[in-house]
């Protein structure tokens, strides 16, 4: 039984890696903007597929990568500029800023689906023979998607907390307005965050397809509600918050799961955030109803 | 001027007339088309299931019609989609109830629509020919309810039974959590005790997750020699890809539902070619020996290529586009042989026209069937998927079959199991 609950464990910590880059990504952009993107799920699926073309056409898959994290970005980047900035200047709500990115969410998923003809593409890359430590069994590439969740964390937090940009992002996250007095390129500094929530979205798609080993219309659209999840969970704009939320919302479905009750899993993982936000009444939108939008 | 206003009215008359005599001659030697309800999930993850129904009930019509249509009616499908979801497809039933004139029947009804739409298709007194497994439908309670297709406990006790022959004496059950994947579970599991087999692990996948690392290292640590599994394609693929990264690849036996082209292309890519012709087999309805049905099958799939945009092997392989088709077949010759197109009076005919019986003269086509009928002869329609037998349950399934599958999706058989034996196994509480 312990060997059990200690293989859950690990096997929770490598979906936590997957679930962390994506929601490093989500509280970045939303702890700026405001805006509860739900959109993210399917600039996932975008940032896979890309990566999927790569392999169809016999590329290193790091390019895939590479690339996957860039087209998240450029689609980021249009969304974010080119549609919810048009919105925010006709003084569109935080809730309605919401429902215009579940429109753009459909729109891009039922694209994919026309132009993937509905199928589910193996993506099968970087796969090599299982390790085992006791009871823990696990594949190089999950090793190597803890290891770069960790890098993803450093880099972010380095970028954040040492430099010019990143404290013109925490200051303009704090105070718009002030921060646009103080001479801060309030602008130039939300379309930065874009263009890193971006590429962490896409980064996550593509992670994510390495561990499903398989891209669909739908990949990234399943695994946004654990992202928003763990997002809130660690509070909004905090990135240790959002690694250590992940880490809880892993472990404890990957726990659920191994003691047999895996139709129960994500369940569990939905039940803290149910108990956290009764504890934490108001943690979306950071608990302040008078948050406007930034973009 | 009088003779000729006179004469410019006479000519209106005369024009008025002829037009007349036109319309009624028109209505007098052409019947309405009639309209069968194609409901199914057209559009959404389960479009496939509409893939299926076309593939069998297009060339049927096309044969029907060629035949000269029923009673003078040509037939039509009138698509309606589902979206694989009851709450979509209760609001397009209703208004296809509400809006389509001539409708005689319906075909499909997809499996997650099954409990909301089959009470309401029963209450307006349409017949449907349905390819839902769950068990509910065993012992069907709808007289308008007909199904050609093995019940999914019958499924799953042909799976039980292949692995004993097989020797296999650990078994893992790695079923979806979706009712659709659920509906063998029950009866493979009661028959697998039935035949004194243990089930060394019972997992359950719940679609859409990013990973099932733990439920695949609770599988390797239970040591089986062979899995039986149904699930959606997303979710086999990851957790078969899992599997072999994690080294745990046993022999796995699918579910008939594993034999669609998602789930089979889903699992291939997952195992690479390779693997997957080595260690994955399914337990199918077994494949009519080819008789003249099979041939008409096969011609009205050429006849109509232009609609159903697939070869005829691809047709031919697909068990449920065959039963499709059989069961519009069926349905036309139930309306001929009662002489009616109202389905309160042709849907009783439906087993009269399909059981074996003595005296009977056995068709395989309709046009075979209506010259039968209209020589006074009672008939026993023996379809593309084989022999037809409705129990007074009206459900018709007959022997299965194991097969593995080479690259290209042919299937290789591997053995039968009888429907005797399946129904020798005594399994009980299921549903």
């Amino acid at each position: 039984m312990s060997g059990q609950l200690i293989a859950s464990i690990a096997d929770g910590v490598v979906l936590a890696a997957i679930l962390a880059v994506a929601a490093m990504g989500f509280t970045l952009q939303f702890s700026l903007t405001n805006v509860l993107n739900l959109s993210f799920g399917s600039v996932m699926t975008v940032g896979a597929f890309v990566a999927y073309l790569i392999a169809v056409v016999h590329l290193t898959p790091w390019l895939g990568i590479a690339l996957g994290g860039v087209a998240g970005a450029v689609t980021t980047v249009v969304l974010g500029r080119g549609v919810l900035r048009l919105y925010a200047r006709r003084r569109t709500q935080l809730f309605e800023m919401m429902m215009v990115t579940l429109g753009l969410s459909l729109i891009i998923d039922y694209t994919v689906q026309a132009i993937s003809h509905n199928n589910i593409y193996g993506y099968s890359v970087l796969q090599g023979s299982a390790l085992e430590m006791g009871p823990i069994r696990v594949t190089p590439v999950q090793v190597g998607i803890v290891i770069l969740a960790l890098v993803v964390l450093l880099a972010t937090w380095g970028a954040l907390k040492f430099t010019r940009m990143g404290k013109a992002l925490r200051a303009t996250a704090v105070e718009p307005g002030l921060a646009r007095a103080c001479g801060i390129p309030t602008g130039r500094v939300v379309l930065v965050t874009w263009v890193a929530s971006g590429f962490l979205c896409g980064l996550a798609g593509v992670v994510f397809v390495i561990s499903t080993q398989s891209v669909d219309y739908t990949t990234g659209e399943g695994f946004l509600p654990l992202v928003i999840a763990a997002a809130i969970l660690g509070g909004v704009g905090n990135l240790w918050g959002a690694v250590g939320a992940s880490l809880v919302m892993g472990i404890v479905t990957e726990v659920v799961a191994g003691l047999g009750q895996g139709g129960y899993s994500t369940v569990a993982g939905f039940a803290i955030l149910v108990v956290v936000l009764l504890l934490r009444p108001g943690a979306v939108f950071g608990g302040s109803e008078d948050r406007q939008l930034v973009l | 001027m009088q003779p000729r206003k006179l004469t410019l009215g006479a000519a209106l008359a005369a024009l008025s007339g002829l037009l007349l005599a036109a319309c009624g001659s028109t209505a007098a030697t052409s019947k309405a088309t009639l309209n069968v309800g194609g409901v199914i999930a057209i559009t959404g993850s389960s479009s496939f299931e509409g893939g299926n129904l076309f593939e069998g009930v297009y060339p049927a019509l096309y044969e029907i019609n060629q035949a000269g249509g029923v009673l003078g009616h040509k037939l039509a499908l009138k698509q309606v989609d589902t979206r694989g979801d009851p709450a979509d497809a209760l609001p397009a039933v209703q208004q296809m109830l509400a809006t389509t004139s001539n409708l005689v029947m319906v075909a499909g009804v997809d499996t997650s629509s099954a409990p909301t739409i089959v009470p309401v298709l029963n209450s307006a007194h349409i017949p449907m020919t349905t390819v839902a497994g769950e068990s509910v439908y065993d012992q069907s309670p709808y007289p308008y309810f007909w199904r050609l297709f093995p019940p999914d406990s019958a499924n799953g006790t042909a799976m039980a039974l292949w692995a004993k022959k097989k020797g296999y004496n650990r078994v893992a059950a790695v079923f979806g959590s979706d009712p659709g994947s659920q509906g063998d579970l029950p009866g493979n599991v009661q028959s697998l005790k039935a035949l004194h087999i243990p089930l060394v692990a019972n997992i359950t996948l719940t679609p859409g997750q990013s990973s099932y690392q733990s439920q695949v290292n609770q599988l390797i640590a239970a040591h089986p020699d062979v899995i039986m599994t149904e699930a959606d394609s997303g979710t086999a693929g990851t957790f078969f890809g899992e599997l072999k990264s994690l080294g745990g690849l046993v022999p796995i036996i699918g579910t008939q539902a594993m034999d669609t082209p998602p789930e089979i292309s889903a699992i291939q890519s997952a195992l690479g070619p390779t693997d997957f012709q080595k260690y994955m087999s399914m337990v199918i309805s077994a494949p009519s020996q080819v008789t003249p049905a099979v041939t008409a099958f096969n011609n009205a799939v050429k006849g109509d290529a232009s609609q159903i945009g697939v070869s005829v092997s691809q047709a031919q392989q697909n068990p449920f586009a065959v039963v499709y088709y059989d069961g519009m077949i069926a349905m036309a010759l139930a309306m001929v042989a009662a002489k009616s197109t109202d389905p309160k009076v042709f849907n009783s005919y439906m087993s009269k026209v399909c059981n074996p019986g003595p005296g009977k003269t056995v068709v395989y086509t309709f046009a075979q069937g209506v010259k039968a009928l209209n020589q006074g002869k009672q008939i026993q329609y023996f379809g593309a998927s084989g022999l037809i037998d409705f129990n007074k349950y009206h459900n018709s399934y007959g022997n299965q079959e194991a097969v593995s599958l080479t690259s290209s999706g042919a299937a290789v058989p591997l053995g039968t199991i009888s429907v005797q034996a399946i129904e020798a196994v005594k399994v009980t509480g299921v549903a």
